[in-house]
């Protein structure tokens, strides 16, 4: 299945790109792409353990079985105010 | 409970939104609170600071701060505006206003608002180094 891959903040700058497509197999949870995604840019995977993520709009945990077509976003910790 | 948010990058008109409030007359507590760019980050100067938002899910992420607000307090009101974009040093990237009976509970829910917004909400910043 397809999904679309957002870095927000820096991450974009480490990822070297804001979107990413990406392909994976059917039952694929939201760590195992993470897993994924962290060895396509090994420097993401310094930051894992404080990386934020989200699908759509909310955030999700590891366990989160991806669906076609989720967005998922990946960030460092949010800095409003 | 009433609930307003501006995610904008023009500038917070404090004086425009204070002349905008709307109570009803048992309300006794208005709660503003303003955040403002401060002139050094950490050791560095900065002239101002560059607000980048998700914006679709930092609304989403604010309306349930708000849910969670109207459920633990009697509250009237709350408005919040965010900055997006560049803030220049002394102006406000933030402002909140809470309407309540009392203020113990505006006092809470601002507090409370600012702090889960904080944990939350995805806006983050970039300082601007002279």
């Amino acid at each position: 299945m397809k999904l679309t891959v957002r870095f927000w903040s820096y991450f974009a700058d480490v990822a070297g790109c804001r979107d990413a497509a990406f392909e994976v197999e059917e039952g694929t949870t939201l760590g195992e792409l993470h897993d994924q995604v962290c060895e396509q840019s090994p420097k993401l995977a310094d930051a894992r353990n404080s990386t934020l993520k989200a699908v759509g709009v909310d955030y999700k945990d590891d366990n989160f079985v991806l669906s076609d077509g989720d967005e998922i976003s990946f960030f460092p910790p949010v800095q409003g105010g | 409970m009433k609930a307003e948010l501006t995610l904008s990058p023009d500038p917070i008109d404090e004086a425009a939104l204070a002349k905008a409030r709307s109570i009803t007359d048992g309300m006794g507590a208005v709660v503003t609170f303003a955040g403002v760019v401060r002139g050094r980050e950490g050791e560095v100067a900065i002239t101002g600071i560059d607000y980048e938002s998700f914006d679709d899910m930092a609304r989403r992420q604010f309306e349930l701060i708000f849910a969670e607000i109207e459920q633990r307090w009697p509250i009237e009101s709350v408005r919040l505006a965010h900055r997006t974009g560049i803030v220049k040093v002394n102006e406000p990237s933030l402002w909140v206003e809470v309407v309540a009976a009392h203020r113990a509970e505006a006092f809470y829910a601002c507090q409370f608002l600012i702090d889960q917004m904080k944990q939350r909400v995805p806006i983050w910043k970039k300082p601007i180094v002279t």
